[in-house]
């Protein structure tokens, strides 16, 4: 940790405090049960020039591993997991339960494999659902949820980095479309394609309007989402107020407070501001600053040489057409908030300045290669895109019964596959034991590749899964 | 002793939760926990220089009709003078900039342009272009929109006879299977008839189309709805979800004799009836001036807010009633809605209340209620400093006055009003028009201030059209709004408020919701599929399109 002055630590550090016997002693005995206990003053932080990456990151990692409890506000008998604030129809009898939520006792309960922070096994599997207002009955019913795997989040700062800059540069070609057809006064298309990824076309026309029909892998509002399987979530603190809410019942004032509930304890637990902007920045960053996935070193030669050809193989099979082998990023430096998110979660604009994390200080990121443009080499094995990947022939990966957020359940954004060596099972669901059915599962615009590595030879196939079991998340 | 427990030397409690904008009044009203709006009045640095002044006849209207007359989808604005001129203005706002607004000729005459207390926008010709029926003290007119913000008069053409009386309230609506639309004109005193004014409300009159065998449409025979009792507001409504609009009227007491709040049925091929008290309608007498129009709980059945001298009305059908009889309840004191005085200032005599609207104007998802209020000259027994009302829709259903807090509060007398976003920024924007005083042209900051606009909600505009079909604009169609597990809906109407209507895009706040699903039930009680769209943009629906399409102002 970088060293921190202790003044300035004390200035913008403070503990929360919700009855008054503890705002008659405040200084929380050390064997408290309060897993919430320190607040950072963010709007102090991002004006005292100071690196917050220190004190966030320290902050973060605490909460992240922190079992809840229901003296933070753990359980939310009055509200459903629903990203927009809504109230249950009938309450549960049980404070946590795994279908309807909340699901877990702390971030780290799922994300745990190989360290804190990455993927889960089967076994921690959850279930995504806006529908759910009885816990009784609807989630014996399948069309309400969608049962999924624990993402890994390593590298995940880099990964909306990368996503706010297509973003960023997407809406400009939109701009910039638009502008044309008003100068020409006749419809104009443009070809959206940012960081050599495509994502269809749009149409302007002179008076303003815009036919988005033929958008490809992307949502309308041009806003790329790059998180959760599924790819529907803009930032990390989108997902992490989301997560806290639907997994822990832990509600983040930033969306449950009264500003937009007109209550200050929406989930009726009697714990009130449960969590503040603070301490989702702290989760926020210590995420973002996760270390990326790497290659494993040092491995025996057979394995080396395998993966080496795996590699290539790879390419020739068409898998790094969307699974990209790096993407390039401009800067390094990590706004909290983020420049898109919307109402509910913190904005840029609710602040006087965000929050910006230099994650070139950190030492990781050194190791990362540079293109000849200066720019990050972000080796992702991904291309921030949504794909069909399932069909009739092979419908593994569309066994679902329910879209989410607009997004139909046979399509999916590119699973990043950096760190896959380290974070089997695989797929959306998670019921695939090994890369060779995950591969096999591809279906819809993977279709051909597919075909290919099924016509590879016994070796190439093994080389590629020689490759993929190279990427690992470091220990 | 971990290392967060060493800071925590330094413990601050944060048990004060976050306060907003207090009002400071000395009655200790409630404060809104929802956010409040910042308004900027910038009328004359946008440069709109308009009055709307005269004698007693100019004592009530005073509209504008907000629409977008030159197809660029921004607002412009046409504003009744009295013995002024009225004015037209060409929206020239910069996309979430200051507001800004150049005045264009109406090519009206002098004569023309004069005498006029309101006005609404209707597309009355299916061109798609907006038109326009124009309210005076005299002959009304329906302007023709031939693009470009140019008008012609178009009375002659259409057979209508634009009368000699004082109109004072408009509304319109598409009657089952016509393809034109059905036009109803309230009228104020009949100042020609002896005793006059006391007593001497002129009748209201209802123009239905009639289509020539070779298919030209005209209005030569309007249908007298008498009594008549002053009516200062009109609105076709579906009160009881029959799919059949029917015609409130509100009515000025202070003229009339023995009448009351009026509701007509309007049924397709029979002579309009109104509703007595055997149909279950009850006698209410109040000063009406401005109706408001909103279905607050979503039951199918509107509320209606109704302004007065005094306390305002917030009708909402009975619970005993049903769809067969109008039977509505009072329920403005319970949700805080009765604005019956003025909210700050030393003056406690009552309010005058003139155009009413409901719009989400901090974008929570709640609807809001804005109130235009002004002493109707000089009435010593009412509050001469009077201001406007924004009452900010809270969590629990009721309504928390803010008119201050927001900065709307100037010592004006408000009659007509709209609200709309003008500048296409998300923020719904407020114009004024005020009696023998500058228009008020309010620009909406969000939380943030003239440098730097802070938005509030997240937010939808939906314009509605109907390509290739009569009623282009889907006069008559609702528009549901859902996110997660909540809808809110609000119907395409043409009329209501005082002398003021708007046409244009549908503005929706949508709270912390990122995305929303939107649905339309036509004019003609079909619905639409699903339209999935993001918030924080304006979208066009058209009648049997796949897809919404997208409109950028950039």
């Amino acid at each position: 940790m970088t060293p921190v002055s202790r003044a300035a630590l004390l200035s913008l550090v403070f503990t929360l405090v919700f009855d008054s016997k503890v705002l008659a002693d405040p200084d929380l005995p050390p064997w408290s049960e309060r897993a919430i206990q320190d607040d950072i003053d963010i709007e102090s932080l991002a004006t005292s020039g100071q690196d917050p990456i220190p004190l966030l990151q320290a902050l973060g990692e605490h909460l992240f591993a922190a079992k809840f409890t229901s003296l933070d506000g753990a359980g939310r008998p009055d509200a459903t997991g629903a990203s927009v604030p809504t109230k249950v129809r009938r309450q549960s009898h049980l404070r946590f339960q795994r279908l309807a939520g909340p699901d877990a006792n702390a971030c780290a309960s799922c994300h745990n494999e190989p360290v804190v922070g990455g993927a889960g096994a089967f076994t921690a599997n959850v279930f995504v659902s806006e529908g759910f207002e009885s816990a009784d009955f609807d989630t014996i019913d399948p069309q309400f949820s969608n049962e999924r795997n624990t993402n890994a989040i390593q590298g995940a700062g880099l990964i909306e980095l990368l996503a706010r800059e297509m973003t960023a540069d997407l809406r400009r070609q939109r701009h910039d479309v638009l502008s044309l057809a008003r100068r020409n006064g006749r419809p104009e298309t443009a070809d959206l394609e940012t960081k050599g990824i495509s994502f269809g076309r749009l149409t302007a026309y002179p008076d303003g309007t815009l036919d988005v029909s033929r958008l490809d892998g992307i949502d309308d509002d041009l806003t790329i989402r790059p998180f959760s399987q599924k790819g529907v979530f803009a930032s990390l603190r989108q997902f992490t107020v989301n997560a806290m809410n639907a997994h822990h019942g832990i509600q983040a004032s930033e969306r449950f407070g009264p500003r937009w509930t007109g209550t200050d304890d929406f989930d009726a637990d009697g714990v009130s501001a449960e969590m503040t902007p603070g301490q989702i920045s702290a989760l926020v960053a210590w995420q973002a600053t996760l270390p990326a996935p790497t290659r494993k070193k040092n491995l025996p030669d057979i394995w080396q040489s395998a993966s080496t050809r795996g590699e290539s193989v790879f390419g020739e099979i068409g898998c790094a057409s969307c699974h990209v082998p790096a993407l390039p990023l401009e800067s390094l430096i990590f706004h909290d908030p983020g420049p898109f998110d919307t109402a509910g979660t913190l904005r840029q604009s609710d602040m006087e300045k965000p929050l910006a994390l230099d994650l070139a200080t950190l030492d990781w990121i050194k190791s990362l290669p540079r293109d000849e443009r200066g720019r990050t080499l972000v080796p992702l094995f991904g291309d921030l895109k949504r794909h069909k990947i399932a069909d009739a022939q092979n419908e593994t990966y569309g066994n679902e019964l329910l879209a989410q957020r607009f997004v139909a359940r046979d399509v999916f954004i590119t699973a990043e596959l950096w760190g896959i060596g380290s974070t089997a099972p695989y797929g959306h669901r998670g019921d695939l034991t090994t890369l060779n059915e995950a591969i096999l599962a591809h279906g819809g615009d993977a279709t051909q590749s597919r075909k290919d590595y099924s016509a590879l030879s016994e070796s190439d196939r093994q080389s590629v899964i020689a490759f993929l079991r190279s990427l690992e998340i470091a220990q | 002793m971990n290392f967060w427990h060493l800071c925590s030397n330094v413990l601050l409690g944060l048990a004060a939760t976050t306060a907003f904008n207090s009002t400071g009044h000395a009655d200790n009203r409630r404060t809104s926990q929802a956010p409040v709006p910042v308004f900027a009045e910038e009328a004359g640095a946008a440069g709109i220089n308009h009055t709307y002044d005269g004698a007693w006849e100019f004592f009530v209207g005073g509209g504008v009709a907000v629409f977008d007359c030159n197809g660029d989808r921004r607002p412009d604005l046409f504003l009744a003078g009295g013995n002024n001129p009225a004015q037209l203005f060409v929206n020239q706002s910069a996309s979430g900039g200051a507001l800004r607004f150049s005045p264009k000729e109406t090519g009206l005459s002098g004569k023309q342009s004069a005498k006029v207390l309101g006005a609404y926008p209707l597309d009355f010709n299916n061109d798609d272009r907006l038109d326009l029926v124009v309210l005076r003290l005299g002959e009304n007119l329906l302007l023709e929109g031939k693009g470009d913000c140019t008008f012609e008069i178009a009375n002659r053409a259409l057979g209508f006879d634009g009368g000699r009386e004082w109109t004072t309230s408009f509304s319109a609506t598409y009657e089952a299977a016509s393809d034109h639309p059905t036009l109803a004109f309230g009228n104020y005193v009949d100042r020609s008839q002896p005793g006059s004014p006391w007593g001497t409300c002129h009748d209201n009159f209802l123009f239905r189309p009639e289509l020539s065998a070779a298919g030209q449409v005209s209005y030569p025979n309007p249908v007298r709805l008498s009594p008549g009792y002053c009516s200062l507001s009109m609105l076709f409504t579906d009160w009881n979800r029959s799919g059949e609009q029917s015609l409130r009227i509100s009515n000025d007491r202070h003229y009339y004799r023995g009448g009351q709040e009026q509701l007509w049925a309007v049924s397709p091929n029979r002579p309009p009836r109104p509703f007595r008290k055997t149909d279950g309608w009850q006698h209410l007498k109040i000063w009406g001036m401005g109706i408001a129009s909103i279905d607050l709980d979503v039951d199918g059945f509107p509320e209606y807010a109704l302004t007065s001298m005094g306390d305002t009305k917030l009708q909402t059908l009975d619970v005993e009633a049903d769809e067969t009889v109008p039977v509505y309840q009072d329920i403005a004191f319970d949700l805080g809605l009765t604005a019956h005085r003025p909210y700050t200032g030393d003056d406690l005599k009552p309010s005058t209340g003139w155009h009413s609207e409901f719009q989400d104007v901090n974008n929570d998802g709640l609807w809001d209620l804005f109130i235009a209020k002004g002493n109707v000259e000089a009435m010593p027994d009412f509050a001469a400093y009077d201001p406007d009302n924004l009452l900010i829709g809270q969590w629990d259903g009721k309504f928390v006055e803010a008119g201050d807090v927001a900065g709307i509060d100037l010592d004006r007398r408000g009659r007509g009003a709209g609200l709309a976003d003008f500048n296409a920024d998300g923020l719904l924007d407020l114009i004024v028009v005020n009696r023998a005083a500058p228009v008020s042209l309010f620009r909406n900051l969000g939380e943030g201030t003239t440098a730097t606009v802070k938005p509030l909600g997240n937010w939808i505009a939906i314009d509605v059209r109907q390509p290739g079909r009569a009623n282009t604009r889907a006069v008559g169609a609702k528009i549901s709004v859902k996110t997660g597990n909540r809808t809110v809906v609000k119907d395409i109407q043409i009329g209501a408020g005082h002398a003021s209507g708007q046409l244009g895009f549908v503005h929706f706040g949508l709270g912390v919701a990122e995305r929303a699903n939107i649905r339309i039930k036509w004019p003609d009680g079909d619905w639409s599929h699903g339209y999935r769209v993001f918030a924080n943009g304006h979208v066009i629906i058209e009648r049997g399109a796949e897809k919404a399409h997208l409109w950028y102002p950039e």
